[in-house]
């Protein structure tokens, strides 16, 4: 982001909120006023309590409020707008971070380079071994889809770019696909822990990252950032949201996505018509990442079964923090038993409709629809709070079902459910925690009954109405499947979730065939001899 | 939303008209889509739908025309009343003019046979529509037509959807209520018509109020069981589209679905009931529709397993009555239990 676009989205983002704030008091205005900054006060004191005390960001916070709680005791209604518009700039001044525009052109070439210097930092004795890195990514990490229609689009108007989400790493192979491709760069919002992480600041500092810090919950903080984050669509900058929020606990590819961030597209469409943008269209373009290995698998399905129905954690201590566990990752990732599927779906518009090379929408029929029509009135472009909040609902609906289409199912996932659906058949009666804890009635399957049932997973695969894609290893027979998938498994986690004994493939861990499994919840497996439950 | 905003109303039958004349009414500058030409003609020249509304004047800013392109670019809000077979056909036309400004409330009753669409979905797949609504309660049109007062809910995800169709239509004998349930509705509207159907049955065997109590009673529930499973809110059926629109269907000997029921019960064959209506009655499709829902999705849903098999399988009358008074009767909701 230039200069002059970080201080005008700055000042435009915490302007913006505080005013909208201010328009929708109703009387006593001074009382609601001072209710907003208590409110915002309350959750960022509650922050504070539980953040680390010698830490100079969570100190000089400390002061801050101090400061604001005091002057809250005597202030008048237009001291109170005055604390207002500091707190809400202090937001902003911490998303926008510091970017340096230098930096920001580099990365665009720097990415490859920037892995090798990752694995390098970490691991010097691997250097030699890594000279190949960079071809070796190139070869594993396939960027497939409507790659040239989105390319098109770079002249018609904005994009923004939302990923499935399941590891740390999403960014990077995002950024490193982005660079493939010719793309310029995107903007993104990363978690602030990863800027405190030593092994991804470099990537988040440099590739476009604003700061996300998901413990303020305080609603003018998230309004900030939204903000943020529309103004940025209206500089004209790419963005890339996570809509799933957080990284995919279970495994599944996301179908409850969040409209926070999502809404700014609708808002930031409005905003280009008002202000007679010259190129005033948004492209949104979903993208499904696809592992055949999860790095954070481990930690992230046992989150998910200890959190089910609960709210979660926000996870600091996993794989990707251990400098280690992401060089096995990636090593594994530039061997031959791992891969990484980039799908870029059609793009849609703001209300979920496709749209053609050219950038116009397309309506169910194929007949060119103008987009501008679903947020005017007479003519006149408005914003309308409620029809853009169902116009996003809309629009996610639509990237939903985008993801399952463009979903690469592998080896590991097919075989992660064959196994998993064999001991759901063989222990009907076991709730589902306790077969995974137990293992059920037998450690083992025969390898011949894995094969069966693996090749009714993929055939019910490849009957499925919406998706998924099938990658290359499924179309050999089941055994080379069956073998791929236990190999891959074998190749990475320390406790695999599956290992082939003779004629025999036991079921190691099971919580991580869950986590495999689950990649493909959302078909219709019931074609499949066991049914496509999974938790 | 000008005062002198113009309103189309696609689709010129019983009920399309009914509408046509209370926005008339209200003095709204309306045109009224007929595919017909000769009967745009008569509407325009003699001011009456001798056809499906007759002995009804309509008010002079109503105009029938023909010409779909005319209405769309006329009229940014739309009601659509054609019969369910014809939706997707309609809407696949009216899809030619649409923009994503345009507001279209259905007021069609029932669902698309063969895919279990409901209406709105139809508008979906068909059109670049997204401001979706509709129209559905205790509605029958000869009275409505009367100035009879009476109520209806509008439900659309959309406010503005509820704001403009309040605005047009709710006057001093028809009140519009706002829901966002739209499934509810959607589903509320249609069921309704298998419930008629079968109250339709038991007053052309002579039974009584007690017998017709049990039959709405029973029939709503099976109408709450249905909806919810397509995802509906279950309060829905509690309001103007759901209980509404039961009783005064299932009351009133006027309802078409209520008069092949009566006429089945006679002894009548369906084929020769339906060559002599005229008017297509909904119950008889929603019927089949319901019990290949019901079927595949295993919902227990006794009452529309009666009246599939007395249209379609032709079983006798007096054997599915005994059939359903048979079935073991527990705790009142257990069905509904969640």
């Amino acid at each position: 982001m230039r200069p002059e676009h970080r201080e005008r989205a700055r000042i435009e983002a915490a302007t913006r909120v505080v005013d909208r704030a201010v328009a929708s008091l109703k009387p006593p205005e001074e009382v609601q006023l001072e209710a907003l900054v208590n409110d915002t006060l309350y959750h960022e004191r509650r922050r504070l309590e539980r953040e680390r005390g010698d830490d100079a960001r969570v100190a000089d916070d400390h002061a801050f409020y101090s400061k604001v709680q005091k002057r809250l005791r005597h202030a008048s209604a237009r001291d109170l707008r005055e604390l207002l518009d500091q707190i809400a700039l202090r937001f902003a001044s911490e998303i926008v971070g510091n970017f340096d525009d230098r930096v920001y052109k580099l990365s665009t070439t720097v990415v490859p380079t920037g892995l090798s210097v990752l694995l390098t930092a970490m691991s010097p004795k691997k250097l030699g071994s890594l000279g190949s890195l960079r071809h070796g990514l190139s070869d594993h990490v396939q960027i497939q889809g409507s790659v040239e229609h989105v390319k098109k689009l770079l002249d018609q108007g904005t994009l923004v770019v939302v990923p499935t989400h399941s590891s740390h790493l999403d960014s990077i192979v995002l950024g490193y696909a982005v660079h493939l491709l010719g793309l310029p760069p995107l903007l993104y919002g990363a978690g602030l822990n990863l800027f405190n992480n030593p092994v991804t600041s470099f990537f988040m500092n440099n590739l476009g990252a604003y700061r996300v810090d998901r413990k303020k919950t305080a609603a003018l903080y998230k309004d900030v950032l939204k903000e943020f984050a529309t103004v940025a669509l209206e500089l004209d900058y790419n963005n890339l949201f996570f809509p799933g929020g957080t990284r995919s606990r279970s495994g599944a590819v996301e179908t409850k996505l969040k409209r926070g961030l999502l809404g700014t597209a609708v808002r930031a469409y409005v905003g280009n018509l008002k202000s007679r943008r010259d190129k005033p269209n948004l492209y949104v373009v979903p993208c499904t990442i696809s592992y055949k290995l999860g790095l954070e698998a481990d930690t992230l399905i046992d989150d998910h079964l200890k959190e089910v129905g609960k709210n979660r954690y926000i996870i600091e201590d996993d794989e990707f923090s251990r400098p280690r566990q992401v060089l096995n990752f990636m090593s594994n990732l530039v061997s031959l038993d791992s891969r990484v599927v980039i799908t870029f779906s059609r793009p849609l518009d703001i209300v979920g409709n496709y749209v053609d090379e050219e950038g116009r929408s397309l309506d169910p029929r194929g007949r060119v629809v103008d987009a501008a029509s679903y947020v005017c009135t007479n003519g006149e472009p408005r914003y309308d709070h409620q029809r853009d909040e169902e116009y996003t609902n809309e629009l996610a609906s639509g990237i939903a079902r985008e993801f399952l289409r463009d979903n690469v199912a592998m080896s590991t996932h097919v075989v992660g459910h064959a196994l998993l659906s064999l001991l759901r058949r063989e222990n009907p009666n076991m709730d589902l925690y306790r077969l995974l804890r137990t293992g059920g009635k037998s450690p083992n399957f025969t390898f011949t009954e894995v094969c069966r049932e693996t090749e009714a997973v993929v055939s019910a695969l490849r009957n499925a109405a919406r998706g998924p894609r099938l990658s290359p290893e499924l179309e050999k027979d089941a055994g080379s499947i069956v073998d791929d998938a236990v190999r891959a498994f074998g190749s990475y986690h320390a406790r695999p979730a599956a290992v082939r004994r003779g004629d025999r493939v036991f079921h190691e861990d099971r919580n991580l065939l869950l986590y495999y499994g689950n990649r493909l919840r959302g078909y219709d497996l019931t074609n499949s001899s066991a049914g496509g439950r999974a938790a | 939303m000008s005062q002198d905003e113009c309103v189309g109303v696609i689709g010129a039958g019983n009920w399309g008209t009914t509408l046509a004349k209370v926005l008339g009414d209200n003095g709204r500058s309306t045109l009224l889509w007929a595919r017909r030409e000769d009967l745009c003609r008569e509407i325009n020249e003699t001011r009456q739908n001798s056809q499906y509304l007759p002995g009804f004047q309509l008010p002079p800013s109503v105009e029938a025309t023909p010409d779909l392109a005319r209405i769309c670019k006329s009229a940014s809000l739309l009601i659509a009343v054609v019969p369910s077979h014809t939706m997707r056909e309609t809407a696949r036309e009216l899809g030619n003019y649409l923009t994503g400004e345009h507001v279209v409330v259905h007021a069609t009753k029932g669902i698309e046979q063969g895919t279990f669409r409901r209406m709105s979905e139809v508008l979906r797949e068909e059109t670049c529509l997204r401001k979706i609504g509709v129209i559905s309660g205790p509605n029958l049109a000869k009275e409505l037509a009367a100035r009879h007062p009476t109520g209806t809910l509008v439900a659309s995800r959309y406010d503005e959807v509820f704001v403009r169709a309040h605005h047009v239509l709710h006057n001093d004998y028809f009140r519009v209520y706002q829901g966002r349930d739209v499934i509810g509705a959607e589903i509320g509207g249609g069921f309704k018509n298998i419930i008629a159907l079968a109250a339709g049955v038991a007053a052309g065997l002579g039974l009584g109020d007690n017998t017709k109590a049990l039959l709405l009673t029973r029939g709503l529930s099976e109408m709450a069981r249905f909806g919810v499973a397509m995802g509906a809110d279950v309060m829905t059926f509690g309001g103007m589209a759901g209980m509404g629109d039961l009783i005064a269907t299932c009351s009133s000997p006027l309802s078409r679905n209520h008069q092949v029921g009566a006429r089945l019960a006679r002894g009548e064959k369906l084929d020769d009931i339906q060559r002599d209506m005229r008017m297509v009655a909904e119950g008889v499709k929603m019927a089949k529709a319901a019990h290949d829902y019901a079927t595949k999705k295993k919902l227990d849903l006794p009452i529309v397993g009666a009246v599939y098999r007395l249209l379609y399988e032709h079983h006798e009358v007096a054997l599915l009555l005994k059939e359903l008074m048979s079935i073991p009767a527990g705790p009142e909701f257990a069905a509904l239990a969640v």
